[in-house]
């Protein structure tokens, strides 16, 4: 299983008013593990009080660049990029997961292709890196990115990608669509929708020459594009995706209650809640798990290996306490949360609610 | 439309695709892990019950044929257990955590559902009796797994999706190896005999294996983007390939 290791803080440069771009540097025993693929993400920790919350956060850099860095963009109500964008500073330790992800395809130095990538908003962080990476990577191939943003002042790495199309010149074609901003042709205006993308593959994008296609961005941008390159006849194994951050969900977790202490009561009585609907039954308090009551009770509880091992039964324990024998699948911060392997759990407390919902 | 928010079920209704663990809401999460023990015991089991069968091999290449297929299936089922270990499985532990060469007896009439602690498909829990027997289960079991494949290169969770997308050439192999074998065990009419009473045998055994028609789980699966097209409407390509594969060598199907 993946662990974690400290990252030092060495560079915030605050990229537009709500997003920064943070360099990292790994320790030196670490910086294997820390080796990456162009459009991979790191996962973050930090505790809140006694709650420790998990983020995910695309890898801006290419390979290289001889530097680590992601960016950060402040979600509203997200307890962690709120507190990254207003607490990191150089010199700070910051803990993360080795790199993980697969939204890349394999580099091939000889290859002439055609890339065609779609980023909305800080969607960009991951498709930059893989930009940065293949126009150095595959000096033949040529990127398109198409790029949807709310307006110019809040579009990432304005800067950065002006001076890349420079660079490569030739090799890298940007067009920019503005959500609030008009601009002279009005094919670059407003949100990306199925008529925007029927024009863009018509008049500006030559599809069939396309080897690959990269989507990162909200879910209903991804959907509209991702239906439109089918329907212009892009097969699904040239469609790449990775799904925003903002759709992890990033409040800070309540804390579960936990009642009094078990008595000698022979029987607990539980109420299950699955798929949105709660029911309430009493099962004796050995001999049966958690798992096994709820399916006893014709409850379509989720389970797989039952010897907690695969972690498909998790559960969250919302009220009284149970004693889970074995845990093989859930990390620390999980079962700190309330969550348990329901196939390995025995009711201590008279009374508990577990749900499968969370 | 706003195209900053959704939430992520009709996100997922609408055909779209997650692509990391911290993506996935409860109700997915279970249902994603579950299709998966499905698929990694069950391609656990069938490796563990055709290694048996090198060793009835009556030739080099049959062989090599049967010795290639226990190990492709066995990296298959790694393959897929190393998505399972990234929401937290101990693939470690997984691999090993059941019998995967038990088998019931022959004549155990369990229908479709599950036996024990594993997921592998019923079918798996038959036993294998010698080489004709164990050629004409993996011919009619071989191209059902590439039609179930086919509906599981759609799922949703794209990094299980270019799993199964590397996986569905090789098991394709597997099932032309068993044919190529079965064309050259009906060249004796002894041999046409065994392998009839073996289709006829292992046939409503795989049909089985395609679930409950009509089945209640479809729909919600389906608004997971974890499944596509129904159970019966895979039952019935499946029975029309094997129809067609079998006619030309003399070969029929008893329905049922």
């Amino acid at each position: 299983m993946s662990r974690f290791h400290p990252l030092e803080i060495t560079d915030v440069r605050r990229e537009t008013r709500d997003a920064i771009v943070v360099t990292l540097k790994p320790r030196e025993e670490d910086r294997e593990a820390f080796r990456f693929t162009q459009g991979q993400y790191l996962t973050f920790r930090h505790r809140f009080d006694d709650a420790e919350l998990r983020r995910s956060y695309s890898i801006c850099a290419g390979l290289d660049d001889g530097a680590l860095r992601v960016g950060i963009k402040r979600v509203d109500g997200g307890a962690f990029s709120t507190w990254a964008n207003e607490n990191l500073r150089p010199g700070d330790l910051i803990e993360a997961m080795p790199p993980m992800g697969n939204f890349h395809l394999p580099l091939e130095p000889e290859a002439a292709r055609e890339y065609l990538g779609f980023a909305g908003g800080s969607g960009i962080t991951p498709i930059l890196s893989i930009i940065r990476t293949t126009l150095a990577r595959e000096p033949k191939s040529r990127f398109t990115l198409v790029y949807a943003n709310r307006q110019v002042g809040s579009i990432m790495f304005r800067e950065e990608l002006e001076d890349l199309k420079n660079e490569h010149l030739g090799r890298l074609s940007i067009i920019h669509i503005l959500d609030s901003e008009g601009q002279e042709i009005d094919l670059f205006s407003g949100q990306i929708d199925r008529a925007k993308c029927d024009a863009l593959f018509c008049h500006w994008i030559d599809l069939p020459s396309v080897d690959a296609a990269f989507i990162c961005g909200p879910e209903p941008m991804m959907l509209v594009i991702a239906e439109a390159l089918r329907a212009h006849g892009v097969a699904d194994e040239r469609i790449k995706f990775e799904l925003f951050a903002s759709s992890q969900p990033g409040r800070l977790p309540q804390k579960p209650r936990r009642n009094g202490a078990a008595d000698a009561a022979a029987t607990c009585e539980a109420s299950v809640t699955l798929d949105g609907v709660t029911r309430t039954f009493s099962f004796p308090k050995q001999g049966q798990s958690v798992l096994e009551a709820a399916l006893a009770h014709s409850l379509d509880a989720p389970f797989a290996c039952t010897a907690g091992v695969c972690s498909t039964c998790r559960a969250k324990v919302l009220e009284g306490e149970v004693e889970m024998l074995v845990n093989h699948a859930l990390e620390d911060y999980e079962v700190e949360q309330g969550y348990v392997l329901t196939c390995q759990c025995y009711p201590v407390s008279d009374r508990i609610a577990v749900s499968y919902d969370q | 439309m706003n195209n900053d928010t959704m939430s992520i079920e009709d996100y997922l209704a609408q055909g779209g695709v997650l692509t990391a663990p911290g993506n996935a809401p409860a109700r997915y999460r279970a249902e994603l892990l579950r299709l998966m023990a499905s698929f990694v015991d069950s391609e656990l089991a069938g490796s563990a019950g055709f290694a048996d069968t090198i060793n009835d091999a009556p030739g080099i290449k049959e062989r090599i044929a049967a010795a290639r297929i226990v190990l492709e299936k066995a990296d298959h089922a790694g393959r897929v257990l190393s998505v399972m270990a990234s929401f937290g499985a101990d693939a470690g532990r997984y691999a090993v955590h059941h019998p995967w060469a038990a088998r019931l007896p022959r004549e155990a009439d369990i229908g479709a559902v599950r036996q024990g602690a594993d997921r592998r498909l019923a079918v798996f829990h038959y036993p294998l009796r010698g080489w004709v027997d164990a050629v004409t289960m993996n011919v009619l079991m071989g191209r059902a797994v590439v039609i179930q494949l086919k509906e599981l290169e759609r799922v949703s969770y794209q990094p299980l999706a270019e799993v199964f997308r590397t996986i569905t050439p090789r098991e394709t192999r597997h099932a032309e190896l068993g044919l190529e074998g079965l064309k050259r065990i009906v060249e004796t009419a002894q041999g046409r005999e065994q392998a009839q009473a073996a289709a006829d045998y292992w046939h409503p055994r795989v049909a089985a294996s395609f679930g409950v028609v009509g089945s209640a789980r479809h729909d919600m699966l389906a608004r997971l983007g974890l499944r596509h097209v129904p159970n019966e409407a895979l039952l019935a390509e499946w029975r029309a390939a094997i129809a067609a594969e079998l006619a030309p060598l003399g070969l029929t199907v008893k329905e049922g």
